[in-house]
């Protein structure tokens, strides 16, 4: 197995000090992906270093941070694509969030901003069990419908973001305005907005997103769409939702009603 | 409730660090720079025109300094923050009615190859009036 | 529980769309200005007597009060975007509008005391 020696240089933090950088060096598989290396340098330096990882592949969005200062999900990166072989890899928490210690930022405010939009949290093919094709092959089993409580009707949430975080960390705005509901927030209500037909909830979701610090605090810089690890394309729903609810204003002043 | 010291960085420059971002931000700091600079070039151009009220003594003297080379050379550096602001004005307002919105980053492009083809006529023909 | 500040439906604003509607407004005006005055006039520029005969015509006259009125809004709406870029508190927002809105009406109304007393003369 072809290994290498990767210097990592990581944004430390603690209550206690002042931040710094440290640089560890690890000894890693060339094919490993950055969160491998976070996790070498855990294990074998240093045990204080604190960072979140769960799934390993993109689906949870726990790891986010940034990677020679710009936005990625470490456990799909591969230490190749990053290291030019001399220089550190430079490791950083992700911008425009508290930071708690070293690489873990607080999402509190990012998940306050999420549940706006207020979504029941299950993903469309997760009502299914057993969960994989290969399963029934080999269990012999056909898929079957989880049944929903009954006050439960079919939610999915947004089927492609996993809520990392590296969108609101790419966003200018979010930089200086913590009352902006930002990219996620943002794209989290036109999908609610899609998902449903009631005028009074649509009214209420719109509502939302029509504040001075909803969608028109968005300047078009579209980096949260270009750094989104999948492809959510949060700046093409916040233009979405503009149009909609410029049509509405129109609509309202031609007498329309809405609601 | 432990006493966590949050770092929480508020930073009121981040729309100017351009650095390993993608062309939307270019866009967006160029259009904010152009801006800044022709709100304060507006008000300069409405003190300036205070000069009519001193009738055609004060303001033909002023022209004639217009017509200097330093002030064609400023007028010029007008013209391109008039150029980029506005095209890419446009492109922000066709992205967010949808149209063009995919290809945002090419408009960009366009817009500043625009800007760049226009400003050279305009200069060529300010210099040579 | 911590309450959560974002489920409150905020004031909506009509803010941004009056940002769009002069600038596409400007490209028209801004243009027709920078032509009537840098492209037309004789030199580029206009002496003392041009200007008074240029803004002593009706139509030159709405065209370049409408001009006011659009720079003077889009320059001022875009101060208050950057502005409002920043997160400021409430009180502190409706003070930029008040102050905004005052600096807007004293611009608009500098600029016609102007031309009015440049072509009564």
């Amino acid at each position: 197995m072809n290994m290498l020696k990767v210097p990592l240089q990581i944004f430390r933090y603690k209550p206690d000090q002042a931040p710094h950088y440290d640089t560890f060096t690890v000894e890693i598989p060339a094919s490993a992906h950055v969160i491998d290396a976070i996790d070498a340098v855990w294990s074998i330096h240093d045990e204080t270093l604190a960072f979140r990882r769960a799934c390993h592949h993109s689906s949870c969005g726990s790891c986010a941070i940034r990677i020679n200062g710009v936005e990625k999900l470490p456990c799909i990166t591969r230490v190749t694509d990053v290291w030019d072989g001399r220089n550190p890899v430079r490791l950083d928490p992700l911008r425009n969030f508290p930071i708690v210690s070293d690489l873990v930022v607080d999402v509190a405010g990012f998940f306050q901003r999420m549940s706006a939009a207020d979504m029941a949290m299950i993903c469309e093919a997760e009502a299914f069990l057993p969960f994989t094709v290969d399963t029934f092959a080999v269990a012999d089993l056909d898929p079957k419908l989880v049944e929903l409580p009954d006050n439960f009707s079919r939610f999915s949430r947004f089927e492609k973001c996993i809520e990392c975080g590296i969108c609101v960390s790419a966003c200018p705005t979010m930089a200086a305005d913590e009352k902006f509901l930002g990219p996620a927030g943002l794209a989290a209500i036109h999908q609610a907005r899609k998902k449903t037909n009631d005028p009074v909830k649509v009214e209420h979701l719109l509502g939302l997103a029509d504040g001075e610090h909803g969608v028109w605090r968005c300047h078009s810089a579209f980096e949260c769409t270009e750094a989104c690890p999948q492809a959510v394309d949060p700046a093409g729903k916040i233009m979405a939702l503009r149009r909609e609810l410029i049509a509405r204003r129109f609509g309202k002043i031609l007498g329309k009603r809405y609601a | 409730m432990p006493n966590l010291d949050y770092r929480k960085p508020s930073r009121a420059g981040a729309w100017l660090d351009v650095r390993r971002r993608k062309l939307g931000m270019w866009a967006y700091a160029l259009n904010r720079i152009t801006g800044i600079g022709l709100v304060v070039y507006l008000y300069l151009h409405l003190v300036v025109l205070s000069l009519l009220l001193g009738g055609p003594a004060a303001w033909d003297s002023f022209v004639a300094v217009a017509r200097s080379p330093y002030v064609l050379a400023l007028d010029v550096i007008l013209l391109a923050g008039i150029l980029i602001h506005g095209l890419n004005g446009l492109r922000i307002t066709l992205t967010s009615f949808g149209i063009g919105l995919g290809a945002q980053k090419a408009v960009f492009v366009l817009v500043m190859i625009v800007s760049a083809v226009a400003l050279w006529v305009a200069a060529l023909k300010i210099f040579r009036t | 529980m911590i309450e959560n500040p974002f489920t409150e439906e905020p004031k909506p604003t009509s803010a941004w769309l009056w940002q769009v509607l002069t600038g596409v407004g400007l490209v028209i005006l801004l243009g027709l200005h920078f032509i009537a005055n840098h492209f037309v006039a004789k030199g580029g520029l206009r002496d003392f007597k041009d200007v008074v005969a240029y803004l002593r015509n009706p139509i030159i006259l709405i065209l370049e009060v409408l001009f006011l009125l659009c720079v003077t809004t889009h320059a001022l709406l875009g101060v208050r975007a950057i502005l409002l870029d920043f997160g400021l508190s409430e009180p502190t927002e409706r003070r930029l509008d008040q102050i905004l809105k005052a600096t807007g009406i004293l611009t608009v109304g500098y600029g016609l005391a102007v031309t009015w007393i440049v072509i009564s003369k």
